[in-house]
């Protein structure tokens, strides 16, 4: 049965067993992953899956499940499990219906020769990343390719109903000179053409290079460049907080005080589920509502939170189409430019750090912000703007909050960054940062 | 589904595969989560499917559906074939698997009370009990966020290979996982996130006690936010470290870096390599008390399972002894490329991961000491009992640990409550600061990531409380 039809009975069947609210979002998934290490390829891996979500909502109860039965009569079962589920839970005090449909849902083209790309293609595209390394001077290659492609059909009672495709390819490199000495490249796209495995491969290489002969510095604070992609990392933690759910839970340094002064005026970091490249740009929510471009921090401050509907009525405002039908959650982060160029940026720093990556962002308190995270793959000292030696076991243990008002410059040339560390999709510049505290092991 | 399993295979060692496997993987779960005393939502998630592995001129590949029906079963293992054989010899990893006797069993855990006996109703009001609890002691502080979740799942496995192995086995498990934000005005937040879990029938969370248990958190939470002071880190002092700090180290700083893949830098692209290499095999790296045990047999243990994901029988394997680097964490590719054979450490989340190398019950085995003679021989130091904030680096050599309840010791008694502490220390920095260990061993739960795609698995972490020598704190000013 294909998947439209497929919903529009999942939404039919659970409305006669009396739900007042129903949404169903079936994903039809193929995906494909080439891994490799040690400059050979370890494993190819791929998927089809076809999973059904459905929300359903009565007297004021709310359950959520998540199935893969291709059977209508075993899928009937699991809605009546959901509905029994449903009836013997306790009801909802902020209780939301689903917003009333039909929405206008923006139709995207995307790219038809990515979506046919054959295995042979991605393995070739991995050995051109591994070879391009190597031909730079690496001397030990790792790195994963991924390509995805989900298609995604979402059926509501609320007269909600659309069809759409994402899709991206995706890999990361990491290159090594010694064990010590390692950096990390990415390309990350949503069509071939601007899909680029050599010159991850290459940057990888370069960086690892510029890493051999690391020193051991002072613990302290230091003002500090981050490339794009640690910055993507640090976004993807300022806009988790962004979430209104996260928010309500206390999992968040943002409160919902619109209008204050939470960054730098330089920090412009926007939710958009709607830019054409974005790889993980969809037409709707999980609740039918259009996606759209939300500011989220505007010249430094805070002009929205991310919402569904549930936490835009406890919230007192309007949904961003977010949903998440338990959390809001975002869907490409966008980092707005600045005006200096990437050599600007070194010379302004002058003297203090240059960190191209990290992982392993762990809070101590999500409220006050309080974290550490550590950098791996380059890090480099900086002496008048350039690099003055390669630098190892650092920690950037701060504050987030701190590190977002610190914000001193931002690049003007952006990049798009995801990897295991990197969950949402990030265009972001480089960011020169303020007084950034630095750890290292007493012992 | 033995019929699919064995089709799966067959038809893969008819196209050439000189090894296949295939797991047929059911995991049936649910939820219910208490948002500060409103119910957010009622979950139950089922995944069921089949996950195939290959190796075929020494190329692995990988593969899986949830679609179980013959066509398209056979669609994912010719995927499977093509994949493997699409690897060109000049990039192609030379595979193989450790000879591992075949193996046809059936092994189960029996719950006294099935997970799924109590409706959600009911396990609402426990929640409703234990956020009324979690109240009832915020005297003079409040706790503004609270979050509760209490979980239960099914797994169900059928593991077959070309070998002749045919394991079946089933594992309940609950969990109950707690997030609390206490708040003073003057004094800011104290924040606890932690979990309890458990391989067990529904007896698990009654045995738990769980009002008792969250009035103590939030009790000291409280105590956090009223008591506790900054520790002058240049002081030299003792350390003795909670069995809940002691578990996450022996998990991250032992467990990770022993794993034979990190070692031998297939996870070097995510997860990273390791400080220890094959050479280090006998060397010491901790004091002669250290001894840190991985055993995924414990009975009860959130980890649990008796044979692995590549059906191999599981034991305790000792990988510190005695202070000694001594047996490193194997599936059977790792063994056979050393020449062993394999422990068992292969897990997969679900029908749709490969297995890889992975901990299950990670502690340091307990020593003959009281928490009291731990403690009368330190004359200036702290105790960290727990922590929040945590990370290590991906060679697994410079760690971090900000502790949440902590206490001065002075002349062999807990003082006052220290806040956030922090260790920051390298792995054999630690470990031969170890002079005393415990007795008191415990563990905790948690969800263990590694892998591409991410693949979380319960493990437990543990320890009893150990005391270090001679340290500093860490952090800015240290």
């Amino acid at each position: 049965m294909n998947h439209e039809k497929l919903a529009k009975l999942i939404v039919e069947e659970a409305i006669k067993r009396g739900v007042e609210d129903v949404a169903v979002l079936n994903s039809l998934e193929k995906s494909r992953m080439v891994r490799f290490s040690n400059n050979e390829i370890t494993v190819v891996k791929s998927w089809k899956n076809l999973v059904t979500n459905l929300m359903i909502g009565k007297k004021n109860r709310v359950a959520v499940s998540s199935f893969s039965e291709i059977s209508f009569d075993k899928i009937k079962n699991n809605i009546q499990d959901l509905v029994k589920i449903a009836e013997s839970s306790k009801p909802k005090q902020d209780y939301v219906s689903l917003p009333t449909g039909p929405f206008k849902y923006e139709s995207k083209q995307i790219d038809e020769n990515l979506s046919s790309i054959s295995v042979s293609e991605l393995i070739n595209y991995s050995q051109r990343a591994i070879e391009s390394a190597l031909d730079e001077g690496a001397k030990r290659v790792a790195g994963t390719l991924i390509f995805n492609h989900d298609d995604i059909v979402l059926s509501t009672s609320s007269k909600s109903f659309g069809r759409d495709r994402t899709q991206s390819l995706e890999i990361f490199v990491r290159s090594f000179i010694t064990k010590e000495a390692s950096g990390q490249g990415i390309s990350c796209s949503t069509n071939k053409k601007d899909f680029n495995p050599d010159s991850a491969g290459l940057e990888s290489a370069k960086i690892a290079k510029m890493a051999k002969n690391p020193k051991i510095i002072s613990s302290g604070r230091y003002d500090v460049v981050f490339g794009p992609n640690i910055f993507a990392n640090l976004m993807n933690n300022v806009m988790d907080a962004a979430s209104a759910f996260n928010v309500d839970a206390g999992l968040s340094f943002l409160n919902d005080e619109i209008g204050s002064e939470v960054a730098s005026s330089l920090l412009t970091i926007i939710d958009d589920g709607t830019i054409v490249d974005g790889p993980n740009s969809r037409a709707f929510d999980d609740e039918g509502i259009p996606t759209k471009r939300t500011e989220v921090i505007e010249d430094g401050k805070l002009k929205s939170l991310l919402h569904n509907s549930t936490t835009a009525k406890k919230f007192n405002t309007s949904s961003t189409g977010n949903a998440g039908w338990i959390a809001p959650s975002d869907w490409n982060i966008i980092i707005k430019e600045g005006s200096c160029s990437e050599n600007e940026i070194f010379e302004k720093l002058g003297k203090g750090l240059y960190i191209t990556n990290n992982w392993y962002t762990r809070f101590q308190d999500y409220k006050n912000g309080d974290f550490s995270t550590v950098p791996r793959d380059g890090i480099f000292e900086i002496k008048n703007g350039k690099i003055a030696s390669s630098v190892k076991n650092i920690r950037i243990s701060d504050n987030m909050l701190r590190i977002i008002r610190n914000i001193k410059e931002i690049s003007d040339r952006r990049y798009w960054v995801r990897w295991w560390e990197v969950s949402t999709p990030t265009l972001t510049p480089y960011a020169l940062v303020e007084k950034v505290g630095i750890t290292k092991s007493v012992f | 589904m033995e019929d699919l399993a064995n089709f799966a295979i067959e038809h893969a060692l008819s196209n050439g595969a000189k090894y296949a496997e295939a797991r047929i993987q059911r995991d049936n779960g649910s939820a219910v989560m208490l948002k500060n005393g409103n119910p957010e939502v009622s979950s139950f998630v089922k995944k069921h499917g089949i996950g195939v592995r290959v190796l075929l001129n020494g190329a692995m590949s990988f593969a899986s559906t949830n679609i179980l029906d013959r066509e398209h079963v056979s669609e994912i293992v010719s995927e499977a074939i093509s994949m493997a054989k699409s690897i060109g010899s000049k990039y192609r990893k030379d595979i193989s698997f450790s000879h591992e006797k075949a193996v046809i069993d059936n092994w189960q855990v029996n719950p006294k009370e099935k997970v799924d006996s109590i409706d959600f109703g009911e396990r609402f009001d426990i929640l409703f009990e234990i956020e009324k609890a979690t109240n009832s002691c915020c005297s003079d502080f409040k706790i503004p966020n609270r979050l509760f979740i209490l979980e239960i799942e099914e797994t169900e496995k059928l593991y077959a290979n070309s070998e002749g192995s045919r394991i079946r086995s089933k594992v309940p498990r609950n969990s109950f996982t707690y997030i609390l934000t206490a708040f003073k005005s003057g004094k800011g937040t104290a924040q606890r996130i932690n979990q309890k879990g458990e391989s067990r029938g529904w007896e698990a969370t009654k045995d738990w006690k769980l009002n008792e248990f969250i009035i103590d958190e939030a009790k000291t939470l409280g105590k956090i936010l009223n008591e506790a002071k900054t520790f002058p880190a240049e002081k030299k002092i003792d350390i003795l470290l909670g069995s809940e700090v002691v578990g996450i180290i022996c998990h991250e700083s032992c467990g990770h870096p022993f794993e034979a893949d990190r070692i031998m830098g297939r996870e070097a692209a995510e997860a990273g390599e390791s400080f220890i290499n094959l050479e280090m095999k006998g060397k010491t790296i901790g004091t002669k008390v250290v001894t840190v045990v991985d055993d995924p047999t414990l009975p009860n243990s959130y980890g649990f399972y008796l044979y692995d994901d590549e059906g191999v029988k599981a034991g305790r394997r000792e990988l510190i002894k005695n202070g000694e680097i001594n047996s490193f964490l194997h599936n059977r590719q790792t063994a056979s490329e050393l020449r062993v054979r394999s422990n068992g450490s292969a897990r997969s989340e679900a029908y749709d991961k490969e297995p890889i190398i992975r901990m299950a019950n990670t502690f340091m085995d307990p020593g003959d000491y009281k928490f009291e003679e731990l403690l009368e021989e330190v004359s200036n130091g702290i105790f960290i009992k727990n922590f929040m904030e945590w990370n290590i680096d991906d060679k697994r050599f410079n760690q971090r640990y900000v502790g949440l309840e902590a206490y001065e010791i002075k002349n062999g008694k807990l003082g006052d409550m220290i806040r956030n502490p922090v260790l920051e220390i390298t792995t054999p920095g630690l470990y031969k600061s170890v002079d005393a260990v415990g007795k008191d061993l415990l563990f905790n739960a948690a969800i263990c990531g590694k892998g591409d795609p991410a693949q979380g698995v319960p493990v437990w972490t543990g320890g009893p409380s150990i005391r270090l020598r001679n340290l500093r704190l860490g952090g800015l000013s240290g």
